[in-house]
């Protein structure tokens, strides 16, 4: 216990750079994920085929080892591959699609029938009914799907350091070479406690996050 | 609720023979991609025919042994814990907490740990940190598995004269194996997954394939790798979709 608090004390520079560097990815890659999955979902949620597909692919894509996608994206070209934190934004951003598009497609098919017919009535279009009526009610059911991925990636993002990623995932990989010196432990159980801690935060603010950003009237 | 009922699953929708025809494809592409490209002698010895069956070999023992050990563990243990006496009342709650909160612990944290703990690398310290990370949510599966079931229906079997071993074996356990099962399955995926990764801790398997590739730059050994680890994943979530509709209890 004593080497863990000295480790922790001695080190919390490097610790300060590991969780700026956890950070970095799981925010980008959650944004792109939000982003690219809401609008799968958005697009898809009314017709079956589409929906079924667009659910399909990203569960395949769930299945997959995170270690054999960020090894994949990492022998893309640049935009997406190369060294240090691109691949591994990628890999996260795929990889956090089913929760987002799940939830979105979810969340606007619950919908009340009834509200949304109402606003036909009033006389709003398509594109109206679906961003002033079906989204906000939605809402707390979606982000309740970027918050269960956004933990995902918290964990999985530990992985992305084996394709060079930053993040605490260089903690264990460091500790894991110099298995059998006095600092391995306490330095592995740093970086994975710095991991778990990290997603108990993200979960709190996501909770207090989908509390604020609930529409009054509908606040449970 | 009327779409999300049958596809919010998104894993068991969808025609059936899609992912064993996209599995096929997968392997087979690969077979005749490392066949057809002149290889190098280090992707040769990577990609040699003997590697890649023994591979496959190794990584599928990783992930079966583990599985059944941790189910063997986890189901009783879950089944335990919601018996109406102290011992489970009190610790019940708190397991289920760690248990939810447990979500966010890194599958690479537990493989190092384990490794830099016991100073042990290889197979049988793989299996364990794969079992201790599969527990958790096998765990919590059966638990919440048998809670669900209806109080109404326990107390109707209680009412007809049946022992508390009676409503758990003919009542709590059947309604409950439906997601129980869908817990296993997760397990399943996640044990390929880390056992994958475990290539660090000198597991053997799939990884050594695809982190051979990234370590000597070989991008066709890495794609190989990766793509055969990701057939094995399909199949296994596959086979585990059809367990799980075979073994449901009629009429649930």
């Amino acid at each position: 216990m004593a080497a863990f608090w000295n480790y922790l004390s001695s080190n919390f520079d490097t610790l300060a750079e590991h969780a700026w560097g956890h950070f970095y990815v799981v925010a980008l890659g959650l944004t792109l994920s939000s982003i690219i999955g809401i609008s799968l979902g958005m697009l898809s949620y009314r017709n079956p085929t589409a929906r079924a597909a667009s659910l399909n692919t990203s569960a395949i894509i769930l299945t997959i080892p995170s270690l054999a996608l960020f090894a994949i994206m990492l022998t893309l070209p640049p935009p997406i591959g190369g060294l240090g934190a691109r691949p591994v934004i990628a890999g996260l951003a795929l990889y956090g699609l089913l929760p987002i598009v799940r939830n979105t497609i979810v969340g606007l098919n619950e919908v009340d029938q009834a509200i949304v017919e109402s606003a036909l009535g009033m006389g709003m279009g398509r594109r109206e009914r679906l961003f002033r009526i079906e989204a906000p009610l939605a809402w707390p059911v979606i982000v309740t799907g970027i918050r269960v991925s956004g933990l995902l990636m918290v964990a999985i993002a530990t992985i992305g350091s084996i394709v060079n990623g930053p993040g605490f995932g260089q903690m264990l990989l460091s500790a894991l070479a110099r298995i059998g010196s006095a600092t391995a432990t306490p330095q592995a159980l740093v970086g994975t406690l710095g991991v778990i801690v990290f997603g108990i935060c993200l979960d709190g603010l996501f909770r207090l996050l989908v509390h604020y950003t609930t529409p009054r009237g509908i606040r449970g | 609720m009327s779409a999300s009922a049958t596809d919010t699953a998104g894993r068991s929708s969808g025609g059936i023979w899609i992912r064993p025809a996209l599995i096929a494809a997968i392997v087979i592409a690969v077979f005749v991609w490392i066949n057809a490209v002149e290889l190098d002698s280090i992707e040769q010895r990577l990609l040699a025919t003997d590697a890649i069956v023994s591979a496959v070999v190794r990584h599928i023992q990783l992930v079966v042994i583990s599985t059944v050990t941790v189910v063997a563990l986890a189901v009783p243990a879950g089944i335990a814990l919601t018996r109406r006496n102290l011992l489970s009342r009190a610790l019940g709650p708190p397991i289920l907490a760690i248990a939810n909160a447990g979500q966010a612990v890194p599958s690479l944290g537990i493989l190092v740990l384990i490794a830099v703990l016991f100073r042990a690398l290889g197979f049988w310290p793989t299996i364990f940190a794969l079992v201790l990370y599969a527990f958790l949510p096998i765990l919590r599966n059966t638990i919440v598995g048998i809670e669900q079931v209806d109080e109404s229906v326990i107390e109707s079997a209680v009412g007809m004269g049946m022992t508390k071993r009676g409503v758990l074996r003919k009542i709590e356990l059947p309604l409950a194996v439906p997601v129980v099962l869908a817990g296993i399955r997760t397990a399943l995926v996640i044990n390929v997954g880390t056992a994958t990764v475990a290539t660090l801790v000198n597991s053997g398997g799939l990884g050594d394939i695809v982190y051979g590739g990234i370590v000597q730059s070989r991008s066709t050994v890495l794609w190989a790798g990766a793509l055969l680890v990701a057939a094995l994943a399909l199949a296994i979530d596959f086979l585990g979709g059809l367990a799980e509709d075979k073994l449901r209890p009629k009429g649930i």
